[in-house]
């Protein structure tokens, strides 16, 4: 699922980041890498961007919908 | 080292490690310091005398790595890369220690002189994790220094590591990554010959080859060695197969675990998650319901306090200038003279005592609300809204900014990515009331109806630079590529760091503004005394008169706001020939706010309109400068229909 669609307040892991190289790029360097674990803090309101939360490296990111829509996760039960 | 040459000192770090704050408590209050990502987009270069030594210290853009996205970051690089330093200082934020070393990492492979300042070690503790400085200096072989640039703690021991570093020279190792990926960079390394213009060194220069291939430095390749760039396509395309990702993320990957594991192994948890205040008051301000409420009330308290402070002030400080003004009357009679000195003393009176009791509480409560990190939680609440204009949340520093100043609001929008974003950004932002214009607001239209009109008119404001944002995005078709913003954590703004910055921009104002305002009021007092502002107000005529139903009078004071739009206040005074306290004998509460809403926008002031011709170009400027006079005129002629 993208990150979009995650739930809110559960670990997920990052098996996959879509989108062209600019995109990538720019999430590398924030702390997105392949198999790192983040959460989603919250969602803002009216299809707003939603607040992430990196467990690897402890930062807390803004992401605007289209970007969310290419990070895919899926959920990782059994850790914190 | 050198004794002939003072040594380049660079100071270098992603946004928010407390790198500009470190530097001004080094350097002196220079370079301006906020809590927003990429706030300090103009770099410092000051030659200054630290511990008896001269050095040229420079303070460059926040930046995430050593392969740009933003203007604001390529300014970073093409510095670093081109003034070869004598000393890189590398802040690190000690509260993301692995995120942040990906960073220093790559300075290692730079391997210039490196010392690491560990900052914010007191947020790292906060959040539970103790960084031991001497086992990560011992794994890197660079010195680390923890510091807390806020409170100035850590500062001189960081300089004594950077003099002896300095004075001995300094031998960095880069560290070594997977067999497999140390096998393409050998190979790589190998395949430059000898007279390659390498950056640094030449492992540095194959990694970088590596990872940025057909983009950014690599492009001018193909054209003066097109066996190497063969040869580099064939290393890249090897390295992916191998890994199944692009080369630029092998790299990426490679340090992000380096970093990673050695922030673990150097770090220390102190004790499991715990609720501190910050992570309490964060969630109810992101809230996706409360948050919207506070900020309503963040800003509304935020022009309440400006207003509530800066009312009073003004008619303390406005006094002495009327009575001595009297006292010059009696003794100068009505000649030359008495106009030059008239023209003086409103100019100086105008700066200090209309200008300023509303100016510095702005840019202290501004600063205040940048140090706390504010700014990129309401960049945050306020990015869908954004979208519809075709922005998105990252404009929200440069708006932000505007409210002080719409100049370096327009530097500010370089830390955007897209061109399209800044282009659109730099149009809206003329229309956001930066503080000249809110003292015109605040000195008219709250003072002569009411604080809640001024905030009506805010409001209108607001709406007015949405509905315009959503007009230029129908020509400017390209999509925007996207909110990606670091949240800062919350920090305790410090006051010393809050009054620097306030001080910091008070001058450059007062420096920039204050000539302009005197000397604009002793040429109209001249002009007023040869009776040339009747001629200026006759061209006008049409306009003021007719147009806007405003006294004939006023039409001078036009081409005063194209200086500074203050002017346009002091300047109407002036060629009413009132003090301030009896305007509304001579114009109606109307006539006032058709006046404000015309001086608000008829055109950017001069230095906006200079900065805009720099940062988009001649020809947007001018497209500015179009779009100013059409709101204006429309705007207030139908302001003019409504009261």
């Amino acid at each position: 699922m993208t990150l979009l669609e995650a739930p809110v307040n559960t670990p997920l892991r990052i098996k996959d980041l879509l989108g062209g190289e600019g995109v990538r790029r720019r999430l590398l360097p924030l702390g997105f890498h392949r198999d790192d674990l983040i959460r989603v803090d919250s969602r803002a309101l009216f299809r707003g961007p939603v607040l992430v939360w990196n467990l690897t490296s402890c930062t807390k990111v803004a992401l605007g919908r289209g970007v969310a829509q290419k990070i895919i996760v899926e959920t990782n039960h059994g850790e914190p | 080292m050198e004794s002939r040459k003072v040594p380049v000192v660079v100071f270098i770090g992603q946004p928010n490690s407390g790198k500009s704050t470190l530097f001004n408590s080094l350097a002196g209050p220079k370079a301006e310091t906020s809590n927003f990502p990429g706030t300090s987009i103009k770099h410092t270069h000051s030659r200054v005398k630290i511990g008896g030594r001269l050095l040229d210290v420079v303070d460059l853009p926040g930046t995430y790595s050593l392969c740009p996205s933003d203007p604001a970051e390529r300014v970073a690089l093409t510095h670093l890369f081109s003034e070869r330093p004598d000393l890189v200082i590398n802040v690190v934020d000690a509260s993301v220690l692995g995120r942040s070393l990906e960073l220093s990492l790559e300075l290692i492979e730079l391997a210039y002189p490196l010392v690491i300042a560990l900052n914010m070690v007191d947020v790292a503790e906060r959040k539970g994790i103790q960084v031991n400085p001497a086992s990560l200096g011992e794994a890197l072989g660079v010195p680390v220094v923890p510091t807390i640039a806020r409170h100035g703690r850590g500062v001189k021991e960081l300089l004594d590591e950077a003099f002896a570093v300095l004075d001995r020279g300094q031998k960095l190792r880069p560290p070594l990554w997977a067999g497999d990926v140390e096998d393409k960079i050998s190979e790589m390394e190998g395949t430059l010959g000898a007279d390659f213009p390498a950056v640094s060194n030449r492992r540095f220069t194959a990694v970088k080859l590596i990872e940025t291939g057909g983009m950014g430095c690599g492009e001018f390749l193909g054209e003066i060695n097109p066996a190497l760039k063969e040869a580099l396509l064939r290393i890249r395309k090897e390295l992916e197969d191998r890994r199944n990702i692009p080369a630029y993320e092998v790299i990426a990957a490679e340090r992000h675990h380096l970093a990673m594991k050695l922030s673990e192994e150097s770090s220390r948890v102190l004790h499991g998650k715990q609720t501190t205040w910050d992570i309490k008051v964060d969630a109810v301000m992101m809230h996706p319901v409360a948050g919207y409420l506070i900020m309503a009330l963040v800003f509304i308290a935020f022009f309440l306090i400006i207003f509530k402070v800066g009312g009073p002030l003004e008619s303390l400080l406005l006094g002495p200038f009327l009575r001595f003004k009297t006292v010059l009357a009696a003794r100068l009679g009505n000649g030359l003279l008495f106009y030059l000195a008239e023209g003086l003393l409103q100019g100086i009176g105008g700066g200090v005592a209309i200008v300023l009791p509303y100016f510095v509480p702005l840019l202290f409560l501004m600063s205040a609300l940048e140090d706390l990190g504010y700014l990129a939680r309401a960049g945050f609440l306020l990015d869908t809204f954004l979208h519809r204009i075709g922005l998105h949340g990252k404009s929200i520093s440069p708006f932000i900014l505007g409210f002080g100043c719409n100049v370096p609001a327009v530097m500010a929008t370089r830390i955007l990515e897209s061109e399209r974003d800044r282009i659109l950004t730099s149009l809206l932002i003329p229309f956001i009331p930066c503080s000249a214009r809110t003292t015109i607001i605040l000195a008219l239209v709250a003072a002569y109806l009411g604080p809640f009109w001024a905030l009506g008119f805010y409001g209108v404001n607001i709406l007015l630079v949405a509905f315009l944002g959503w007009v230029i995005s129908l020509f400017l078709k390209e999509p925007s590529p996207g909110l990606i913003l670091e949240i800062p954590s919350l920090k305790w703004p410090s006051l010393r760091n809050v009054l620097q910055k306030t001080w910091i921009q008070l001058f450059a104002f007062v420096k920039f503004a204050w000539p302009l305002l005197i000397a604009g009021s002793i040429i109209l007092s001249l002009l007023s005394y040869f009776g040339a502002n009747r001629v200026i107000n006759d061209i006008l005529a049409p306009l003021v008169v007719n147009g806007l139903g405003l006294p004939r009078a006023l039409g001078v004071t036009l081409i005063f706001g194209f200086l500074r739009k203050e002017l346009s206040l002091i300047m109407m005074l002036q060629a009413l020939g009132v003090d301030y306290r009896n305007l509304l004998s001579v114009v109606t509460r109307e006539q006032i706010v058709v006046f404000t809403v015309f001086v608000s926008f008829f055109i950017p002031c001069l230095s906006t309109f200079a900065i805009l011709w720099k940062e988009i170009g001649r020809k947007w400027a001018l497209v500015s400068a179009g779009l100013s006079v059409t709101v204006a005129v429309v705007l207030s002629w139908l302001v003019r229909l409504v009261l």
